[in-house]
């Protein structure tokens, strides 16, 4: 008896302590993401208030429209979704390609191909920065679409084609060969067969890599200029009527336009998310 | 005809890799062995020079104070970070892995620090350490109302704040690794364990820390790699400041190579920097084997 009642205050504690455990880390992650978005909805006026105000009185749109009309939102936002739309389209499919003939073929040199693609995972990119915005330059690609597109693809061709590849190995073998029997082509078999199973895995990878095409801040950063992405243009925003060298009121709010969709990303996909960053271990 | 076949389709797998090996060729083989080249020059942009000085780069990176600054921030920068990720990483993964109501709500928000824009941290950041209008401060005049510190202008804070963001961003990730690493553990074993009459801090020492010592440790490898190339965070929150205090080496590589225009000397850290990278990698690897013998 005595023993049971001990047992249910430890299990009581142990409840209190989870819930407890709980809220910090929530509490850790999610403040911040809510302060960025209240001081977007915040009258630029009142970011120099002490305290902070934590509910705005007066909310408004001001600062996002602001942006619109005044830094070209629409068009960055234009520039953003395109590039990343067709790096996705185009490196699916090389990376798709690439992955099933790792997976399928197994020479000598092949493999040393699939080696070379893992190995340049080691090499950052401020070591090959300044020889690569000049060869951009020299063949004309330099703040270009075309350009940026080659250099957002190069970035996640190492995860894509790990992942593909390893997805395509658990593809039994014999259900191509069973097609072959039956007079399949090799295009049959990779468009018919192959592809279709590999759905949830592109999908995945697709998941991932928007999120990580939109991290990208390197690449627009330093190879182009003209074209404007929605991550480079959160460090040059113009200041409004701010002393302190950060214009908190437009940074809160590209930030904002920045991690919606990054939120609704997170809470829709989160299965995906975690079966790829479990399998891949990639960085955003 | 069968053997017309045959004798073409080894070619096959090579059209399929070509446009990703032409890719990645052309964007990190082709570059790293020009930066290996510039490096033995003094190649100055602004006034057109360009002339061989051999391996004189080199030496004359470990007299410039700069360098030494940027050197020993990304050291501590690296070593202090780990640490944490280590300690707090699997302190988060055991939170994440315990079996609760909200235990899917915070594995979903856990992710969104991984998927943030680390410039969108560094900017928040920015202004969150901001000693007048700033979140930080803000919360702690709550409970000592006159405080006042301006954390990005003194170095030693300048320094922690941003290994403090970099956690905040990082952190997160590395706790969902580990994580993967938890859910293999069988719960027989601490039902056996529990039987013979182990406590939950006996059961974490004896049973999931050995059984997670290796996932961890090959996780360090990435992570460290990833931290020794920092650049978005310091660019955006702190500009390396202040003066050179917070500039990580890739930083400074990047401010040679664009700003300054001095392209040789950048191209000689660049270097070094990928050097101490591959040897971290290469003895780790072997170490990682040796514990598998």
């Amino acid at each position: 008896m005595n023993d049971s009642k001990k047992y249910k205050i430890y299990r009581g504690l142990a409840a209190v302590g989870r819930w407890v455990l709980f809220a910090f880390v929530a509490f850790l992650i999610l403040f911040p993401v809510y302060w960025i978005f209240i001081s977007s909805i915040t009258p630029p006026g009142e970011l120099f208030k002490m305290p902070i105000d934590y509910l705005p009185d007066y909310p408004t749109l001001d600062s996002y429209k602001f942006l619109v009309e005044n830094v070209g939102l629409v068009s960055k936002i234009g520039n953003t979704v395109l590039i990343i739309g067709v790096t996705l389209l185009i490196g699916t499919v090389i990376c798709v390609m690439a992955a099933y003939a790792f997976s399928r073929f197994h020479s000598k040199a092949i493999n040393l191909m699939f080696g070379f693609i893992l190995a340049t995972m080691l090499i950052p990119e401020v070591v090959t920065a300044r020889p690569l915005y000049e060869f951009m330059q020299k063949v004309g690609l330099y703040d270009t679409y075309p350009g940026l597109i080659i250099l957002y693809i190069s970035a996640v061709i190492p995860f894509t084609v790990l992942i593909l590849r390893n997805f395509v190995g658990e593809i039994p073998i014999s259900l191509e060969e069973a097609a072959a029997i039956d007079g399949a082509t090799f295009s049959q078999r990779l468009f018919r067969i192959v592809l279709p199973l590999m759905k949830s895995a592109i999908a995945t990878v697709c998941i991932i890599n928007f999120i990580t095409c939109l991290n990208n801040f390197f690449t627009p950063l330093y190879y182009s200029n003209g074209i404007q992405v929605l991550s480079v243009s959160i460090v040059q925003l113009p200041l409004r009527d701010n002393m302190y060298g950060v214009p908190w009121d437009l940074v809160s709010a590209m930030g904002w336009i920045i991690l919606l969709p990054i939120i609704l990303f997170v809470a829709i996909f989160e299965k995906q998310i975690m079966d790829g960053i479990m399998a891949g271990g990639v960085k955003a | 005809m069968n053997t017309k076949k045959k004798s073409t389709k080894w070619i096959v797998p090579w059209i399929l890799i070509l446009p990703v090996v032409l890719i990645r060729g052309f964007t990190t083989l082709y570059p790293i062995i020009a930066t290996l080249k510039n490096s033995l020059f003094d190649i100055k942009v602004l006034s057109g020079v360009k002339k061989f000085v051999g391996f004189s780069n080199y030496v004359n990176v470990f007299k410039d104070p700069k360098i030494i600054t940027s050197i020993s921030f990304t050291v501590m920068f690296v070593v202090i970070s780990m640490i944490f990720h280590v300690v707090l990483g699997v302190g988060l993964a055991l939170i994440l892995n315990m079996k609760f109501k909200g235990q899917r709500f915070l594995r979903t928000i856990v992710l969104i620090p991984w998927a943030m824009p680390a410039v969108v941290v560094g900017m928040a950041a920015k202004w969150g350490f901001n000693n007048d209008y700033g979140l930080v401060n803000d919360f702690i005049r709550r409970f000592v109302p006159a405080f006042q510190y301006n954390w990005l202008i003194n170095t030693g804070s300048a320094r922690a704040a941003v290994i403090i963001m970099d956690l905040w961003k990082d952190l997160p990730f590395f706790a969902i690794l580990v994580l993967s690493g938890l859910q293999f553990i069988s719960g027989d074993i601490y039902e056996a364990a529990k039987v013979d009459g182990a406590n939950g801090v006996q059961s974490f020492f004896r049973i999931t820390l050995p059984l997670i010592t290796k996932n961890v440790m090959t996780l360090c490898i990435p992570f460290t790699l990833w931290r020794l190339t920092t650049f978005d965070l310091v660019y955006s929150m702190t500009s390396g400041g202040p003066g050179e205090d917070t500039s990580l080496i890739a930083y400074r590589i990047t401010t040679e190579a664009f700003t300054n225009l001095n392209v040789g000397y950048a191209s000689t850290l660049a270097v070094l920097l990928f050097i101490v990278m591959a040897v971290f990698s290469f003895i780790n690897m072997r170490v990682m084997n040796k514990m598998d013998n």
